[in-house]
Order: C-alpha cells, then sequence, then structure tokens
C-alpha cells in the first residue's frame, strides 16, 4: 500500500524543561557551577523529555487518518514533525507530497495583515505560485465567508474569524497532506460542520487528512485508519473503528469522574460504568443487546426523592435520548449519603458510532439541581454498515436512530 | 476555477541524524522564494502602515543624524570633510550605514518577531531574515534619491563615477545579512540579545568610517581595519562616489567584500545547525 506519511521508528526529544528559552547571562553566569559540575564528575540531568518514543506507522495515501490519544501523548508533536515545523530527534520520518497544517486557530495568520494580505502570504509558504493563489483566491473568500472584513487587519478579528481564515485558506491550497489538529474546538456549528464537509470532499478527491480532535464522532465519521498514542509511544494502528474502540475502552477505564470541574455539588458521582446483560463491564454494544448504566452517587445528608436524569448523545447539540425519572415518577423515596442506581436500557435502536453519556440530579420537588449535567461517560453501537453505496465517510454524519422501514417505489 | 499546475508528490525524508547541506538549503531557499518574497513586502508594508509618518521615517532618520553630526563633528570637533562639504561627507556614508543598523535590527529580531509563524507552520527558517533585510532596500533607495537632491545644498562633486553604486549596493547587503543570521539565532535562544542589539549598534556607528574619513586610520593598519569591519570598504566606497566623485578604494573594498562573505558563509552554516530546534525553543 502506498504511503503518503511514514514514520520510522521516530523519536522527539525535547530540550531539558521543555521548550524554554533562556538569558544569556544566566548561562554565561552559570558557566562556572556548570564546569565545576562537570569537574566533580556529577552528570548533568537528562536532556529532556521524550515526546515521542520510538513511534513507527504508516498513513496510507488519499484516506483520513485519526491520531487519538490523552492529553500529553504526542499527537501534537507528530503532527509538528509531519509539517516539518520541528524536527524528529531519533528515526526516520518520510513524507510524500506537500504539506498543508492547520494547527491551533489562526495559524499560518498574521496579526498586522489583513485578510487579503494573509492569503497571500500563507499561500505562497505552502509553496504555491502567484496564478495558483489568484485562481483559488475567490473560492478562499467565500468560504471563509468573511466579506467585508477581509480587507481589515487580522488583529480585530475573533477567534472564530481567524479560524475561519485560517481554515480556508490551509484547505484550498489543496496540498497532498492535510493535518488538521484541534482546529475545529472554535467556530460555530454550522462552520464545523462545513468543515467536516469540506475535508469530506478533499479525501474523496485524493488528499490525504490527518486529523486530531477530540470530536470524536466527527474523527470516525471521516477517518478509515487511525493510530492511538500514549505517552509518546503507538497503543494501537488498525482501522479507525478499531483505533476509536480500544480508545474509548482505554479512556473509560481510566476515567475519573470524581475529578470532573462540576463534581462539586451536593450530590457528587464516585463512578460511571456501562454493563452487559451478564453483568460484564463493557463500552460497546450491538443495537439488540442493549446495555446497563451503573452509577455511584455520594451525597452530603441523605437525601428524599432525588430525581436522576441520564441523556444519550452523539455529540450533536441537544440529547438524543432522556430517561429521567421526573418523567416516570420512579424516585426512590429516600437514600443514604452514599447510593447506587442502575439502568437497565433493553435496546438501543441507534446507528453504528459513538455516544456520550450525560447525567445531573434533580431535587425532591422536580426542581434545582443537585448535581450539574455533565458528561460521565461514553460507548459506542457496533453494527455492520448496510450493503448499500454510501460512502463509508458518510456513515457516521447521518441520522442517529436506526428505525424499521419499508421501502415502497412505484412508476 | 483553473486547474491547479499538477504536483508529484515529491519524497521528504526527516532524518533525526543528518543535517542539510549549505548548498541544498540555499536551492531550497531559492525554491521558496516567494516566500522570502512575501515577507519583504509584509515587512514594507507592516512598517508603514501605522507609521504617522509613513516614509518619511526613511529621509528623517538620516537627517536627524547629519544635523548632529554637523553640529558636533563639523563644528565643535572640526572633522574635515576631505576635499568636499562635511555635510556631503557625513551625508554620503550615513545613508548606507542606516541601511546595516536597521537591516541588522529587524533581520536579527524577524525570528523572534515571527515566532507565532515559526511555531506553526514550516518554511526554510532563514527566509523571514532575508525577507526583512530585503525590506530595507527601499528606505536605502529613499535615502541615497535623498542624498542625489541634497547634492545642491551639500555641495557633492558627483561624476561618472555614480555607475559604481549598484555594486556598491550589493556589496552593502551582505554585511546585515551576514550579521542577522547569527544573531537572529541567538536571538532564538536568549532573549537579552535583543536589548543588547541597539547599543552593539550604535558601537558599531561609531566603530565605522561614517562620522570621520577613514584616512584618520594609517596606510599600514586600513586593511586590518577593513578586514575586521567589514562595512569599512562600501562605506568608503559610497563616500568616495556620492561625495568626492572619485572611483572607490577597491582594494579596502575587495577585503571587506571578502570578509563580509565569509562571514556569511560561517553564520549561514551556524544558522543550519541551529534551525532544527528553532521551532521548539522560540
Amino acid at each position: 500500500m502506498a504511503y503518503a506519511v511514514k514514520f520510522e521508528d521516530v523519536s522527539k526529544q525535547f530540550r531539558k524543561g521543555g521548550a524554554r528559552y533562556e538569558h544569556f547571562g544566566t548561562r554565561v553566569l552559570s558557566a562556572p557551577r556548570r564546569a565545576m559540575k562537570r569537574a566533580s564528575g556529577k552528570q548533568e540531568p537528562p536532556r529532556g523529555k521524550l515526546a515521542l518514543e520510538h513511534v513507527s506507522f504508516e498513513v496510507p495515501q488519499g484516506e483520513a487518518f485519526a491520531l487519538v490519544g490523552p492529553n500529553g501523548a504526542g499527537k501534537s508533536t507528530a503532527l509538528r514533525l509531519v509539517s516539518r515545523i520541528s524536527q524528529p530527534t531519533g528515526g526516520v520520518l518520510r513524507v510524500r507530497g506537500r504539506v498543508g497544517a492547520l494547527i491551533e486557530v489562526g495559524s499560518g495568520v498574521h496579526f498586522e495583515l489583513t485578510g487579503r494580505e494573509n492569503i497571500w502570504l500563507y499561500g505562497s509558504i505552502l509553496g504555491l505560485s502567484r496564478s495558483d493563489i489568484r485562481s483559488r483566491f475567490d473560492a478562499i473568500v467565500e468560504f471563509s465567508e468573511l466579506g467585508d472584513a477581509i480587507d481589515t487587519q487580522v488583529k480585530y478579528y475573533s477567534s472564530g474569524m481567524q479560524l475561519r481564515l485560517g481554515f480556508s485558506v490551509a484547505s484550498h491550497l489543496e496540498p497532498d497532506v492535510f493535518v488538521v489538529d484541534e482546529a475545529l474546538a472554535v467556530g460555530d456549528i454550522n462552520f464545523q460542520a462545513k468543515c467536516v464537509d469540506r475535508m469530506t470532499r478533499l479525501v474523496r478527491e485524493g488528499t490525504t487528512l490527518i486529523f486530531v480532535s477530540h470530536h470524536l464522532p466527527a474523527m470516525e465519521a471521516l477517518c478509515t485508519r487511525g493510530v492511538m498514542l500514549d505517552q509518546g509511544t503507538v497503543q494501537i494502528e488498525g482501522s479507525a473503528k478499531d483505533v476509536l474502540a480500544h480508545y474509548i475502552k482505554e479512556m473509560e477505564s481510566r476515567r475519573d469522574v470524581t475529578r470532573l470541574v462540576n463534581n462539586n455539588g451536593r450530590v457528587r458521582i464516585v463512578s460511571a460504568t456501562c454493563h452487559a446483560a451478564d453483568g460484564s463491564e463493557r463500552y460497546s454494544f450491538t443495537p439488540e443487546e442493549g446495555l446497563e448504566i451503573r452509577l455511584k452517587f455520594e451525597s452530603d445528608e441523605p437525601l428524599k426523592e432525588p430525581h436522576i436524569v441520564i441523556g444519550i448523545t452523539d455529540g450533536r447539540p441537544g440529547g438524543l435520548i432522556e430517561i429521567s425519572m421526573l418523567d416516570d415518577g420512579s424516585a426512590p423515596e429516600s437514600v443514604g449519603r452514599e447510593f447506587e442506581v442502575r439502568c437497565r436500557i433493553e435496546s438501543l435502536p441507534l446507528r453504528p458510532r459513538l455516544y456520550e453519556i450525560w447525567c445531573d440530579v434533580i431535587a425532591q420537588d422536580g426542581y434545582g439541581s443537585l448535581m450539574d449535567w455533565m458528561q460521565i461517560a461514553g460507548f459506542r453501537i457496533d453494527a455492520p454498515i448496510g450493503d448499500g453505496k454510501k460512502a463509508i465517510v458518510n456513515a457516521a454524519t447521518a441520522g442517529a436512530i436506526a428505525v424499521p422501514y419499508l421501502w415502497d417505489v412505484r412508476s | 476555477m483553473t486547474t491547479p499546475t499538477p504536483q508529484t508528490p515529491v519524497e521528504s525524508v526527516f532524518d533525526g541524524k543528518k543535517r542539510p547541506t549549505l548548498l541544498a538549503a540555499w536551492r531550497e531557499l531559492v525554491l521558496y522564494k516567494e516566500v522570502v518574497w512575501s515577507f519583504a513586502v509584509r515587512g514594507v508594508r507592516v512598517r508603514y502602515k501605522q507609521a504617522a509618518l509613513g516614509v518619511g521615517w526613511a529621509v528623517l532618520q538620516p537627517l536627524a543624524f547629519l544635523t548632529i553630526f554637523i553640529l558636533f563633528f563639523g563644528r565643535v570637533v572640526k572633522v574635515s570633510g576631505g576635499g568636499t562639504s562635511y555635510a556631503a561627507f557625513a551625508l554620503s556614508a550615513l545613508v548606507p550605514w542606516q541601511f546595516i543598523a536597521s537591516g541588522i535590527s529587524f533581520g536579527a529580531n524577524a525570528l523572534v518577531n515571527d515566532a507565532d509563524l515559526l511555531r506553526k507552520v514550516y518554511f526554510p527558517r532563514e527566509a523571514p531574515i532575508f525577507g526583512a533585510v530585503l525590506s530595507v532596500i527601499p528606505d536605502l533607495g529613499i535615502g541615497l534619491i535623498l542624498v542625489l537632491l541634497a547634492t545642491p545644498f551639500t555641495g557633492a562633486h558627483l561624476t561618472w563615477t555614480l555607475v559604481f553604486v549598484p555594486l556598491l549596493c550589493l556589496v552593502l547587503a551582505i554585511i546585515p545579512l551576514a550579521a542577522s543570521l547569527p544573531l537572529g539565532a541567538m536571538n532564538v535562544y536568549y532573549r537579552d540579545f535583543r536589548y543588547l542589539l541597539p547599543f552593539a549598534l550604535q558601537l558599531g556607528l561609531f566603530a565605522s568610517p561614517v562620522a570621520y574619513p577613514v584616512t584618520r586610520i594609517s596606510p599600514n593598519l586600513r586593511p586590518w581595519y577593513a578586514l575586521i569591519n567589514p562595512a569599512v570598504g562600501p562605506l568608503e566606497g559610497f563616500r568616495r562616489v556620492l561625495a568626492v566623485g572619485t572611483t572607490p578604494d577597491w582594494g579596502l573594498l575587495g577585503i571587506s567584500t571578502a570578509s563580509a562573505l565569509v562571514l556569511l558563509l560561517v553564520g549561514y552554516k551556524w544558522f543550519k545547525s541551529l534551525e532544527r530546534e528553532f521551532a521548539d525553543v522560540v
């Protein structure tokens, strides 16, 4: 299989204390001390943190590739190496073709210049000739929705506008390898959808996409293959589906709900797990088998009639499913300072993808929350994608609910 | 939309151990000439966009220095203009010196000023420095025009030797480049270079024959002077061509050119050996 990017035993070590500069004066003044240290045979402390440790994987040509991992796993470092911003300290990295990178908001954007001037600057940085840029100019401006603001200095832009400019430029200059890092975090829902759409189209036209995001549903929608990094090493490489399944399982087992920022109310969640019918802990299910959610809470004092509300969503705003004791009136009469709630969902008529579980606790009267609405767990639904001709990349952006139906075409 | 020029995917290999040769680095910079050009254009735009006086700065700076020089060196210390008025004598060297000084100060700070770009996009790391030095060239042009326009007032003697001006400009341009590459690299690692620089440039003004004639140095020391300070050759050349009306001192110019070129090569090489860490450190 042809590759677009290939990591061969790549390592990246940062300087001591991470990326930081020191004063030349300090360096000169500390020279005698360092010399004495060396003379007394003491070793200097090790050179710094290993961000990537003997990493090897391949990104196939013309595919969307998911790069996942917890914070500090080395994802951004890997992307920086691919886009040549930073250089490996060991191993060999091969990249075929021109790389367009969108790293952080507004990357490649200069604040003193107008949007228009930035398009020219960034275009030339990506290695395009003036005529190449001219031919794409109108499309870029149109996609960015900046309108008249294109002649305003970028420093007066909002972060959303900067993102729109950055994404529009990077995605229209038709790189062979398009690297996108967490860029979708800003920007409204419409623009996010537009970006996903644009990336889908680029992939269909043969661009290789390397995608880093914490928005797992979008990643699963786009990517066919992927790799999971953890603490600078490859955990698993394979189909995006397998990688994301592994990632979510790994993250769920590490998820510590007690450390959620909002988890400091009168009622706090202690643990949230998903279980199969036989009681074993699991995070991937088929639609038929359903799942059981087990929640453990602690409270400042014994409670009367706490109402538990559970929501399930695929990452889009608004819940898909809400299961609420406010509706069914099944709130327990009273519970102690520690209590466990189990909710068995018999079947989940959902299409295959990743879902998030949210939860809050409402007081006895049916209003006033004892625990804030927060995401406490996640799971995925696995099911074979049908025999139709739908592009794989679209399989998970469409509707989430599976209903029984029958076509009848007459003519 | 017209179809884009087809690009054959060229494989780039980044080896953890190999360093690029100087020739390969230069070839890559040539590939990225549009980027250098963009940095240069941007430099000029940014500099004049928010300045109230705009292009006037390029005229005002040498004139302000000239006034001080005339008052102090011309009247008080009574430095001789060596065959021409002190005003013509001082202005003819002040303008090229100003180019060197602003070239170095923009060039050496280019990487730090563009730290954001450096961290987020790839381009040859010397591109902003080359761009910054290029962006000062319009100032030099304006300054030279000022010298010519001021001729009736300063009493400079101009002859056919003006044809050497482009050659002198070429040699002159090597100096800020040669100085900015190592200084710019140091600036990335040690931020105090930024504060050291204006001070060093002021010293440089008095270490170069701007306020005084090179003839104040004894003849057997002059080649060494031109060797240690490569600004000596072109500055003296400009003075002869723009004020006195004779040909440049080819000996001094040759020595200075050679010295500047060696500095450039060594500085470039050093820059290239450090550049791979810039994005991590800056």
